[in-house]
């Protein structure tokens, strides 16, 4: 099994170079080569996610067989995944029959969950402000009011110094809130260069090797 | 919505989406039963038709159908995937799961390689031609000009204390936590600042499309509710 370590390396390094060469260098085979590459990449993600699909139904069978703690939900989940991966394989993803599911299922849950969040969010920043007030979250906290209120006029009447162009809203939302998402963002970048390229070196082997 | 102009297979999609929005609010009063057999049919739903969409609009026309229909040349083409396929359907078992590492490799590189790629085309240089720009002056009035550069130099001086927060003079062990060099704590101190003001920004946004999903849904109850109490 030893001789694996080598060829899972020499595979990162030698796909992963090809790959980024193709985005810098205009050479035309590199292109062809990077996209067949990111072509082969797309269809086994979604093998992928097959192999995925079938560990989460191995861990919920696993808890239900052994009659595990919340074994009931796990046998929700199963029925749930066995009739919509059924039914979505026998007529198809547009089928009016995968549709149903897809609009009267995830739909209404998915919306009903985002809009959870309204509620959430408010009892957690409630909590978060009543255990540690500190000069940070009361900028926070400000922060959010002054975009919330700005955000539209309210009953119709706007404040002046809020709304508008120049109102505080627009100021913050264009000088210090840019300036720290532009931080974040090439903080973010430079972090997913350096992990980026250890892993292509070889020095971060994530895949076991 | 009028239910009475539904078909029952219309109807009976309201009646479940109905029934499933009320078992996720339910969780404003507590984590229960309800909320989280909502969750487990959301998860075996979405996990069943990503599946089926994944087979569909990408499995069967890019390596199944190639590989049984296609020319000769189609099917060298899809040789290589198919074998690196196969070994990842290896990982579904604990004994031979070593298998699929190839083919973990093989995504991992590209995926590297993309993200990689993605940062320095998508975001260090726009970024960085954004900050540039901050200070192309037009030729207009002196003022307009005056305020653009300290707009310009406002944005600069917070970009560069936000990116100077997450440098930390000593790295963290399980003995010191990583501390900073003793010039760049003040500067970072006001990065934590703008920080702190774009979280903000940004929690408002999410706030707001939260809170329009939740008027949506009270929408939705409404209608399928209100018409049932003034028929009666």
């Amino acid at each position: 099994m030893r001789f694996k370590i080598p060829i899972s390396i020499s595979i990162v390094i030698g796909v992963g170079f090809i790959v980024l060469l193709g985005y810098f260098i205009d050479l035309p085979i590199l292109v062809v080569m990077r996209q067949v590459l990111l072509q082969w990449a797309v269809a086994l993600a979604a093998v992928a996610l097959l192999v995925g699909l079938a560990n989460l139904f191995n861990v919920h069978i696993r808890k239900v067989t052994e009659r595990q703690k919340g074994a009931p939900y796990s046998l929700l989940l199963i029925v749930s995944l066995v009739i919509t991966f059924g039914i979505g394989i026998i007529f198809g993803p547009t089928n009016e029959w995968s549709l149903w599911i897809f609009n009267n299922i995830q739909l209404p849950v998915e919306s009903s969950l985002m809009g959870l969040l309204a509620v959430i969010l408010v009892f957690a920043s409630a909590r978060i402000l009543l255990r540690r007030v500190n000069l940070l979250s009361l900028v926070f906290l400000a922060t959010v009011v002054v975009m919330l209120l700005g955000a539209a006029p309210i009953l119709g009447f706007e404040i002046p110094g809020l709304h508008g162009s120049n109102g505080l809203r627009a100021l913050i939302a264009q000088i210090p809130a840019v300036a720290g998402a532009r931080g974040l963002l090439l903080g973010i970048g430079l972090g997913t260069i350096a992990t980026g390229l250890r892993v292509l070196m070889g020095t971060d082997r994530p895949y076991g090797g | 919505m009028n239910l009475g102009d539904l078909s029952l297979f219309d109807l009976v999609g309201v009646l479940v989406g109905f029934g499933l929005t009320l078992m996720v609010f339910s969780y404003i009063f507590g984590d229960n039963v309800l909320f989280r057999s909502a969750l487990h049919i959301f998860v075996g739903v979405s996990a069943g038709y990503a599946a089926v969409v994944a087979i569909y609009n990408i499995i069967w026309p890019q390596l199944i159908a190639p590989l049984l229909f296609g020319t000769q040349s189609e099917r060298l083409f899809v040789v290589i995937p198919v074998a690196l396929a196969g070994l990842l359907l290896f990982k579904i078992t604990a004994r031979y799961s070593a298998l699929g590492n190839l083919t973990v490799a093989y995504l991992l590189g590209v995926g590297m390689a993309v993200a990689v790629g993605g940062a320095i085309v998508g975001t260090i240089f726009p970024q960085v031609l954004a900050s540039t720009n901050l200070f192309e002056f037009s030729a207009g009035e002196r003022s307009d000009n005056l305020w653009q550069f300290v707009k310009g130099a406002t944005i600069l001086f917070g970009t560069v204390v936000t990116l100077i927060y997450f440098h930390y003079g000593i790295r963290a062990s399980s003995e010191q936590r990583a501390s900073f060099r003793s010039w760049t704590e003040p500067v970072a101190w006001m990065g934590q600042i703008f920080i702190a003001i774009t979280f903000g920004t940004i929690f408002a946004g999410v706030y707001t499309a939260a809170l329009t999903a939740f008027i949506e849904r009270l929408n939705f109850i409404g209608d399928f509710l209100l018409p049932m109490i003034f028929n009666l």
